[in-house]
């Protein structure tokens, strides 16, 4: 498809998706609010974790602090700035923590970053208790369902967006070449520390928004419920099946695994975890490419340093 | 004379309790076809990772450009004009030929200005390469010398001032070396490059370049013509064996 056809398609999508509140059931409109929400999760660490393969469970942390952001400004500040809020205190902790961790590689960094979401919802958890003498929040004042499902699927189709833009950038294709070979793409000029940061900054930032705008669907949040590590691992295993180097790999992924967890959820309703863990285990062994090698697609392409041409003066 | 390109001061390198680099010198001038020979174990990888940044010296100074990059990270290197290969090539595999060049051209060649119309983009330098019938196959598909041979145009699309090879005739047939060699004098005589070519293939690199640094034991024991290093006694001595 050629560019302008995505493009197109992309937009038909989002204004179909925009409809929906005013064309389907609450139960439906909220299956697709979570549909969305895992978009937006799986395509920002996507643009991170898939293009440099660092494998980072930081998801949890970033989705979480975007919560709490939302605990504590959501009856005070208007809306539009909780959610951009929330990106942005998980965009700043990412590059605070990143320019300490980036250094470390394969599972000390996954382990790591795990242990980010830990060491965030114990410190809120603190937090709350010391000076706020409470263990958890009620919202009482939070935006209509409409907004809330709006709200998520501008955050989610901002992230594609930006996935989409960033393959196509010079910071996109620093973060591919660290994941092939990142002292080759060091000695060949890439910042490869400042590049990271920023990467992983900027897939924090949608995360973040994405625990702001969602967080307001629980009445009550505490610690335990918004640092959820499953939605860390929830996050990287739809991006996993999806082909984490794709752009629509995670999309498609993240569609069935949505729709799919709530069917076996309603037929299962004890034992769906178990068959959704098998169902991974067959992708990982039988298609580690994902979900998107089963497509044919052209070889990858990188655009032509034609900028180089114009920047050589 | 004028002032060279790089320059490594006393460069010191230890691994713990092993020194594998001693107060190495060396100064590289425009246009110089430089080799370094030694026998394993000498310290030529380590002080050329010195040299590129990828390994900062324990001790010692790299100037570039009168620069001083000491602790410097290899992009920093990269944009100051340095660029090499590595042992085994290292090129992006996923990646098509062209691809792999422009990756160069968009970071460390991206600012770098050059005299030399092959610089323009990846296609002129393919075919400067004899790469050109490949730049749209995938890296990894190539044959381990034509992967060599990219690797070195990697190392082009950073628009260097000085080319580092290390071993790049490692595992070459001899018409490929041939290739090769001669190639490495076009860097040089029609592009302007200073050469610094680290090999274990020593005839052939004796046969190339004009200047040779013996290393042993992570110093340097001789430094000076081919023809005269070739006779000195004390290389012979230690590096090509008892056959004096």
């Amino acid at each position: 498809m050629s560019r302008i056809g995505r493009l197109a398609l992309g937009a038909a999508a989002a204004l179909a998706l925009a409809a929906l509140p005013w064309l389907v059931s609450d139960f439906l409109l909220s299956l697709a609010l979570t549909t969305l929400m895992y978009v937006g999760l799986a395509v920002s660490w996507t643009m991170f974790s898939g293009a440099t393969n660092y494998l980072s469970l930081a998801t949890a942390a970033f989705f979480g602090l975007g919560a709490y952001v939302t605990a504590w400004g959501v009856a005070t500040l208007p809306w539009p700035l909780v959610v951009l809020g929330g990106g942005c205190a998980a965009a700043a902790f990412a590059a605070a923590v990143g320019g300490v961790i980036l250094h470390l590689r394969g599972a000390y960094f996954a382990v790591l970053t795990f242990g980010l979401g830990e060491l965030v919802r114990h410190t809120v958890t603190y937090v709350e208790k010391s000076r706020f003498r409470t263990v958890g929040r009620v919202l009482t004042v939070t935006p209509d369902a409409t907004t809330v499902y709006l709200t998520v699927l501008l955050v989610a189709a901002a992230a594609v967006a930006v996935a989409a833009l960033v393959r196509r950038r010079r910071l996109g294709l620093a973060l591919a070449g660290i994941g092939a070979d990142e002292l080759r793409a060091q000695t060949l000029g890439v910042a490869t520390r400042r590049v990271k940061v920023a990467g992983f900054a900027l897939s924090a930032f949608f995360a973040g928004a994405l625990g702001a705008a969602v967080a307001v669907r629980w009445t009550y949040i505490d610690p335990p419920a918004v640092f959820n590590p499953f939605i860390g691992f929830q996050t990287v295993l739809i991006a996993m099946v999806g082909g984490a180097t794709t752009l629509g790999g995670p999309i498609a992924s993240a569609l069935v695994f949505s729709l799919l967890t709530e069917v076996l959820r309603l037929r299962f309703p004890y034992a769906y975890l178990a068959v959704l863990g098998a169902l991974l285990i067959v992708v990982v062994l039988y298609v580690p490419g994902g979900l998107a090698s089963l497509v044919p697609r052209r070889p990858p392409r990188v655009e032509p340093a034609s900028a180089s041409g114009a920047a050589r003066g | 004379m004028a002032d060279p390109l790089l320059s490594a001061r006393g460069v010191t390198v230890r691994f713990g309790g092993l020194l594998a680099v001693d107060e190495m010198a060396l100064d590289v001038r425009a246009r110089e076809l430089i080799g370094i020979i030694g026998p394993n174990g000498a310290g030529k990888t380590t002080f050329f990772h010195t040299l590129s940044g990828v390994l900062a010296p324990s001790a010692g100074r790299l100037l570039v450009h009168g620069h001083d990059l000491t602790g410097q990270a290899p992009h920093v290197f990269a944009a100051h004009g340095v660029a090499r290969t590595f042992q085994t090539p290292r090129v992006f595999r996923d990646m098509t030929a062209r691809a792999n060049v422009t990756f160069a051209l968009s970071f460390a060649g991206r600012r770098r200005r050059h005299a030399h119309d092959v610089f323009d983009d990846a296609r002129s330098i393919l075919r400067f390469l004899g790469l050109g019938d490949d730049a749209d196959r995938v890296a990894g598909a190539l044959t381990p010398s034509r992967q060599r041979l990219l690797e070195v145009g990697m190392a082009l699309g950073a628009r260097p001032e000085v080319l580092l090879l290390d071993e790049v005739a490692a595992g070459l047939t001899e018409r490929e070396l041939e290739t090769m060699v001669a190639l490495i004098r076009r860097v040089r005589d029609e592009l302007g490059l200073a050469v610094v070519w680290i090999e274990h293939a020593v005839r052939a690199l004796m046969g190339c370049v004009e200047r040779v640094v013996v290393l042993h034991q992570g110093r340097k024991l001789a430094d000076g013509p081919s023809a005269e290093v070739a006779r000195d006694p004390a290389v012979l001595e230690v590096y090509l064996g008892a056959n004096r």
